[in-house]
C-alpha cells in the first residue's frame, strides 16, 4: 500500500479530528445566563472604582480606570433590562475587547466556563429582542437552559461606547 | 407583506381548516396550514429587551424560536390561563417558526368559505386589518386572526374586555 502523502494525512486527520470547541465564560444578569468568549477576555475585576457617566447621554455605560487607562464599562443589567439596579456583592467586571478596543462588562455574577461546539451556536430569533442583533454572537441550548452569547464587537458599536471613545465621556 | 403572499392555497378551495382556541374567554382561530405543532406550555427563557408581547425563546427539536403571548399582543390583563398551550406557527414571520401562546386549544374546524364573513371595522375591539374573517361555531363567533400581521405589525391591538 502506498503511504499517504503528508498533505493527504493532514486532510484526513482534520476530517476525523474532534471539532474545535470554543470556550465561553458564563455569567448571570438578572435571572438569565449569558456567555462571553474567553478568547478576548483579559481580566475579571471587582467593580471597585466604577464611576457613573453623565445622563442622559449615558444610560448603560460607566467608566473604570484600569492601569491608568479610563475604560468604558457596560452595565449589562441596564442594557438588558433597562433598570438601573444596584450592584450586587457578587458583581464583577469582565474586561474584554471588541474591535481591538478594551471594554468592560459589568455582570451580576460570574458562573463557570463552558465549551461549545460552534456548530451548535444558532442565531438569535429576530423577534426575541429589540437590541441590535450585532450585540449577540448567537445562542445555544444546554439541558433546560438557553444561553445567549454576547458579541464583544457588536457591544463596542453601541452608541454609548462609540461616544465614550470619541471623547464624549 | 402583500395579502396574497400570506394567503395559503386552501383559501381558494371550498373549505378552510382552522385551529380554534380560547383567549380570555373568546373564540379565536388561525389557519391550520400554519400550525406545525401544539405544545404544552413550558416557561420560555427570558430574552433581554424583548418586545412587550414576547415571552422569550424556547427550544423545540433543536431549533430556537421566539414565543409570543397572544394575551399580551391583544393587551389582555388579568390572571394567566391554567393550562396554556403554545402553537408553533411556521412560515409567517421573519423567524421561520414562532410560538404563539394561547389560553386553551379547542379543536380543528372546517369552515365553508362562504360562511366566513368579512369582519366589521372592529370586532371585540380588534381592528379589521388584523382579522381575516369571522365565522360561527356552536352559536358563538370565531375570530379568524391574520396570523402574519400579529407578528409583523408594530401597532398595538386591543381586545375589549
Amino acid at each position: 500500500m502506498r503511504p499517504l502523502t503528508p498533505t493527504k494525512q493532514r486532510t484526513r486527520g482534520k476530517a476525523e479530528g474532534p471539532a474545535a470547541r470554543e470556550k465561553f465564560l458564563l455569567f448571570r444578569v438578572g435571572d438569565e445566563t449569558y456567555g462571553v468568549g474567553l478568547r478576548g477576555l483579559r481580566q475579571v475585576l471587582l467593580p471597585d472604582g466604577l464611576t457613573a457617566l453623565p445622563a442622559p447621554a449615558y444610560q448603560a455605560c460607566a467608566a473604570l480606570t484600569y492601569r491608568g487607562r479610563r475604560l468604558p464599562v457596560i452595565r449589562m443589567r441596564a442594557l438588558f433590562e433597562g433598570s438601573p439596579a444596584e450592584i450586587p456583592a457578587t458583581a464583577r467586571v469582565l474586561l474584554t475587547q471588541g474591535q481591538g478596543r478594551a471594554l468592560g462588562l459589568l455582570v451580576d455574577e460570574v458562573l463557570e466556563m463552558a465549551e461549545v461546539d460552534p456548530a451548535r451556536i444558532a442565531p438569535v430569533p429576530a423577534l426575541a429582542t429589540l437590541l441590535d442583533p450585532a450585540c449577540f454572537r448567537g445562542l445555544y441550548g444546554r439541558q433546560d437552559r438557553i444561553i445567549l452569547l454576547v458579541n464583544e464587537d457588536g457591544l463596542t458599536r453601541l452608541d454609548e461606547v462609540v461616544q465614550f471613545y470619541a471623547g464624549g465621556s | 407583506m402583500a395579502q396574497t403572499d400570506t394567503m395559503p392555497s386552501s383559501v381558494a378551495q371550498d373549505e378552510v381548516s382552522v385551529l380554534m382556541f380560547l383567549l380570555a374567554g373568546r373564540q379565536f382561530a388561525v389557519e391550520l396550514n400554519w400550525v406545525q405543532h401544539i405544545l404544552d406550555y413550558q416557561a420560555p427563557t427570558k430574552t433581554p429587551r424583548r418586545p412587550p408581547f414576547v415571552e422569550g425563546i424556547m427550544q423545540h427539536k433543536g431549533r430556537f424560536l421566539p414565543v409570543v403571548s397572544l394575551r399580551k399582543r391583544l393587551g389582555v390583563e388579568g390572571p394567566a390561563a391554567v393550562h396554556p398551550a403554545i402553537l408553533l406557527l411556521t412560515g409567517i414571520a421573519q423567524d421561520s417558526v414562532v410560538g404563539l401562546m394561547v389560553d386553551q386549544v379547542l379543536r380543528v374546524l372546517s369552515l365553508p368559505v362562504e360562511k366566513v364573513l368579512t369582519p366589521p371595522p372592529r370586532m371585540l375591539g380588534i381592528r379589521a386589518e388584523f382579522i381575516r374573517g369571522v365565522a360561527n361555531a356552536g352559536g358563538r363567533p370565531v375570530v379568524w386572526l391574520d396570523e402574519a400581521k400579529l407578528f409583523t405589525s408594530e401597532e398595538p391591538i386591543t381586545l375589549l374586555a
